[in-house]
This record gives C-alpha cells, structure tokens and sequence, in this order.
C-alpha cells in the first residue's frame, strides 16, 4: 500500500499528498508524513513542483482539520445524551470543555505536528467542546503550515534517507505524543488520589 | 500500595489507559533509539533502489546526474520521463533487478573516474 502510494507520488504528487492529509487529519492509518518527505525528494530530484507539492499538502490538511472540527460539532447532540441526568458525566465533559477553551489554541497548534499522533482527536474535541471556529482555523493552519514545511523541508534536504527520517520521526512523535497522554492522566489521577484522601 | 489499589478499584478505565499510555511511551522512545542507531550506521544509508523510485530520484539521492542515470538504464525513455523505475522496468519488459544492476555498476564506474 505505502508503496503503491509512493509510486504515485511523481505523477500526482499535490493530489495524492492532498488526499493523504485529509485523510490523517481524520485519524485514518495513511502514511502522510513519509509521503511529504517522498515529496519533497521528488522535488529535489526535479520531478515536482515544491511550490505545489507543499500547497497540495496544505490544502488536504487544512479541509481535514475543518472535517474532523464538524464531525465533532455534529457529535454534540451525541455527548449531551450520554450526559442527560448523569452528573459524573457531565462534570467530565465540563471539565474538559473548560480545558479545551484555555489550551485550544495552543493545543490545536501543537497537535499539528509535534505531537502529530492527536491531532485528530482534538479537531474532534475542538469541535465538541464549541471551541471558537476562528481560533481553531487560525491556530490550525499555522500548525499545519509548520508541518507540512517541517517534512516536505526535510525530504527536500534528506532526499536520500527518507525512509530513516520517516522511521526516526515517526517515533519519535508518537513517544511524545504517548508521553504527553501518560502525564495527563497522571496528572488526574494523582489529583484523585489526593482529592479521596482529604475526605 | 493500597491507595493505588484503591485508585484501581474507583478509575478502572482511568488506570489502565494511563499503564497502556506508560507502555506505549516507553515503547516509541526505544523504537526512536533503535531506529536513530541503525541509520547512523554508514552502511545501512545507501538508499536501496525501489520500484516507486524514478530515475531523477536515484539520481538526486546518490548523487549523480540525472542524464547519467537515464543512460546507465539502457532503455529507451519518452520526453519528460516522471516514469517510475517500476513502469520502465515493465514496459521494457526487464526485470528491476536488471535496472538497479545496471544502474549501480554505473555508479562505481563513475565515482572512481572522479577519484
């Protein structure tokens, strides 16, 4: 599959990467970071337009991030029946509504690409929790320009060892990403733990 | 002790979401490790030639021209060439082992001209 989409690349390289990050955004099992270094390679070699390469890119990941945010509004109906006269729940969305309205922008920002792996799950919780349309779009596309010139730049300059830069990378965000998600719920989770305590 | 068994028994979800979180971070960062040891070995940087390749990328990554790579294929190529070496190897109807052979022994030829 990865292969046949690299082979791809050269012949439709802005269709493919565009349809490849749509479809990431939306927390499908696409290989969109090895795609856009593969990207950037072919534009080294002379193949592509790095111009268009990196527009294409952009373009799929920016309608993802505004699909996922949608989903996430439209869901709404769905969390507020989960939450009908449930206190505990509701404390939870709320809380996490609260969360997301001081961290959205930054969160969103950074879930673009150094902890790439969440970024789907908060365009839907950003889309769930009302976080303002504006700042989601703003602090969107910024993030998702800093990752689509992050790897279509690496390709471009490491167009010999994509595959060691896919392999390294792709790790490496998904450590940081998995460490991030770790420190959260050990945060929660101490704070219950406390919280019993002084009962 | 007893106040994580406690934890345990009020946030089942909770906890083992945090242990499988725990695990995978552990998990990505030796991965991350291993991975950087392996391609900082020399030997493993050579890019291997793969049939998604086209001649302008082999020619870009080990570092020779494009014209040189074309020539060392010995297959007739059409204006333009965003081939793959996949699509050459099978409308020429060689195997892309042929290619790859081909277009290495042209490599070691010319890196040891230029020496």
């Amino acid at each position: 599959m990865t292969d046949f989409l690299l082979a791809m690349v050269p012949d439709y390289g802005a269709i493919v990467l565009m349809i490849v990050t749509f479809l990431s955004c939306l927390a499908l099992p696409v290989p969109a970071s090895l795609l856009m270094l593969a990207g950037g390679a072919f534009a080294a070699g002379g193949d592509l337009a790095l111009s268009a390469t990196m527009a294409g890119a952009f373009a799929g990941a920016v309608s993802g991030d505004q699909t996922g945010f949608a989903l996430g509004r439209w869901g709404q109906g769905a969390i507020d029946r989960f939450t009908r006269g449930k206190p505990k729940r509701r404390a939870l969305v709320d809380r996490a509504h609260a969360f997301s309205l001081r961290w959205g922008g930054p969160g969103v920002f950074f879930s673009r690409w150094l902890v790439s792996p969440l970024g789907p799950y908060v365009n839907f919780l950003s889309g769930a929790s009302r976080l303002n349309w504006f700042h989601f779009t703003l602090f969107g596309a910024l993030g998702e320009a800093v990752w689509v010139c992050l790897y279509v730049g690496l390709g471009y300059s490491f167009s010999g060892q994509i595959e060691a830069v896919a392999d390294i990378l792709g790790n490496l965000s998904g450590s940081l990403a998995a460490g991030l998600v770790t420190l959260f719920l050990g945060m929660f989770l101490w704070k219950r733990m406390n919280e019993k305590d002084n009962r | 002790m007893r106040k994580l068994a406690a934890l345990w028994r009020r946030h089942p979800i909770l906890t083992t979401a945090f242990l499988a979180a725990a695990a995978l971070t552990v998990l990505f960062t030796v991965r991350s490790v291993m991975f950087t040891v392996y391609w900082a070995d020399p030997s493993h940087r050579d890019q291997a030639i793969k049939p998604w390749m086209t001649p302008r990328y082999v020619a870009h990554s080990w570092q020779l021209s494009p014209d040189e790579v074309i020539a060392a294929l010995e297959v007739p190529l059409s204006a333009g060439h965003r081939k793959t070496l996949g699509e050459i190897a099978t409308d020429a109807g060689v195997p892309l082992s042929t290619l790859t052979a081909r277009i290495q022994a042209a490599a070691t030829r010319l890196r040891e001209g230029q020496e």
